[in-house]
């Protein structure tokens, strides 16, 4: 993403949504320094942090971002207030079904995770209220980080490997994921296109706003938005008749059963699941089984070692 | 002189007259706005919770199925949301109301019933909604009571008022 892309990316979609407070702090930081941000947390009563690919950060009224977060800006109750005010475009009654979940997905499939008070009724979330604190988490689209790993992704005779990315959390798995959605749905001079579901249970993958994909999934996807990973995978199966499927973080009975039904059915599965290495994924039961079952033939380490998405190892199991 | 003296108590009569009149249409006009305004929040009322319409857009919906002032009331509000400057729904429903203050007939005790939605309205799910927007169109209904018994009570007087005052003046100057 260049300099005048993030620019324009905070002016029209990210600044509307702050306090007009927390707005003037981030008019004053250099777009070089947007570029790093990765999310934005705003608590009530303490300092805001900025989380980067290269750290945390504070946002000082005359230095801008600076390491020391003790000198950032203080958020008050009222512009945690005037943020989810403005995020809901003062209409919270028309995201209640979000809410539920604990996060809203806004314009530009940007994620806005809430925390207060909740109120529960027979065992189920009914609502946020109160609300305390605001984890604001840019979706950053970043076309072509896919393309090194396509080349393992491709199977001979034109089908796609199943393919299973690995990595502990913030290591860019959504965004290769998103990518690789897209190039799979796009095709290219080589590779014939694919008809891709994306099965998006945190609205993340395609960041649908209003029932509509908000980043480039490619023109062969079908979005199952907000849709549970196994009913999801199913329901795909069974009405869009997909080539691939895609999904994010794996980690449930239900969503391993699904995932054999998807094979058994003949469609590819690429999906990812959060761990460090493989033997830490072989000491949970039900990945172990889905490992070793070797339904994954292609196995891709991530790390960020030389930022968000760097490749550490790809394991193959032809 | 005699003709000045005619017509100068001709217009004495008149004008107190018709400031008379004028005070029993806006004594009368109190109440229909408060009618109209009742009406207006329980469209808006059934735009969130039934529709879950964005409130800017539910603002200017109602706006559009109620006449001066009712209307610019919800109208100016939705503008002042629509600008997207920092502002809470409270903050524009709070200057629509100011708006509504110079174009009403409507009392003060009108707008602060109104002023009360003011710190809710759209900051909770629609069961909430619901529950304080009918509340509020209640309270207005009291108020509409009132303004009615009111109007019973002061539109004849306001009416022939006028001329009468002008009368006894007339004759207490000649």
């Amino acid at each position: 993403m260049s300099q005048g892309e993030v620019r324009n990316l905070f002016k029209h979609e990210i600044m509307p949504l702050l306090a007009p407070a927390v707005r003037r702090l981030f008019s004053r930081v250099e777009p070089q320094h947007l570029l790093k941000v990765e999310e934005i947390r705003m608590r009530s009563g303490q300092p805001l942090i900025i989380r980067g690919w290269d750290g945390e950060y504070g946002l000082d009224a005359n230095n801008g971002l600076t390491h020391d977060i003790n000198r950032s800006y203080r958020v008050s109750g009222e512009d945690i207030i005037r943020t989810i005010a403005a995020i809901s475009d003062n209409s919270l009654y028309a995201f209640e079904e979000d809410i539920k979940k604990g996060f809203i997905t806004i314009a530009g499939g940007h994620r806005v995770g809430l925390a207060g008070q909740v109120i529960m009724q027979q065992g189920q979330v009914k609502a946020i209220k109160e609300f305390s604190s605001i984890c604001l988490r840019i979706a950053r689209e970043i076309k072509g980080c896919a393309v090194p790993l396509m080349g393992s992704i491709y199977a001979p005779g034109g089908k796609v490997n199943n393919t299973l990315l690995i990595s502990p959390p913030r290591c860019g798995k959504t965004t290769l994921l998103r990518d690789i959605a897209r190039l799979l749905s796009t095709g290219s001079r080589q590779h014939q296109p694919y008809h891709v579901v994306i099965v998006d249970e945190r609205s993340e993958l395609a960041g649908c706003y209003l029932g509509l994909p908000q980043l480039e999934v490619g023109p062969r996807t079908d979005v199952l938005d907000a849709c549970s990973k196994a009913a999801g995978i199913m329901m795909a199966i069974r009405a869009l008749s997909p080539e691939v499927i895609i999904t994010d973080e794996l980690g449930r009975r239900e969503d391993a059963e699904a995932i054999r039904e998807c094979i058994n059915a003949g469609v590819s599965i690429v999906s990812s699941v959060h761990a460090s290495s493989v033997d830490e994924l072989a000491a949970r039961p039900i990945m172990s089984e889905l490992v070793e079952s070797k339904i994954f033939k292609n196995i891709i380490i991530l790390s960020r070692s030389k930022g968000p998405g760097s490749i550490e190892k790809v394991i193959r199991w032809d | 002189m005699l003709w000045i003296k005619i017509m100068g108590s001709v217009m004495l009569v008149s004008a107190l007259g018709f400031w008379g009149l004028a005070g029993a249409h806006g004594i009368g006009r109190r109440s229909e706005e408060l009618k109209e305004l009742r009406f207006a929040l329980a469209f808006l009322e059934k735009e969130i919770t039934y529709m879950h319409t964005p409130l800017t857009l539910a603002l200017e919906r109602t706006a559009a199925v109620c006449h001066h002032p009712i209307a610019g009331f919800f109208l100016e509000s939705a503008v002042k949301l629509k600008a997207r400057e920092g502002l809470t729904a409270g903050e524009a429903w709070g200057q629509g109301i100011a708006w509504l203050k110079t174009q009403s007939h409507l009392k003060s005790a009108d707008l602060e019933v109104l002023n009360t939605a003011a710190q809710q309205l759209g900051m909770s799910d629609s069961s909430d909604q619901r529950k304080f927007l009918m509340m509020i169109q209640e309270e207005i209904k009291v108020q509409e009571e009132k303004a009615r018994q009111e109007q019973r009570a002061n539109q004849k007087l306001w009416s022939y008022g006028g001329f009468i005052m002008g009368i006894v003046i007339v004759l207490l100057l000649i």
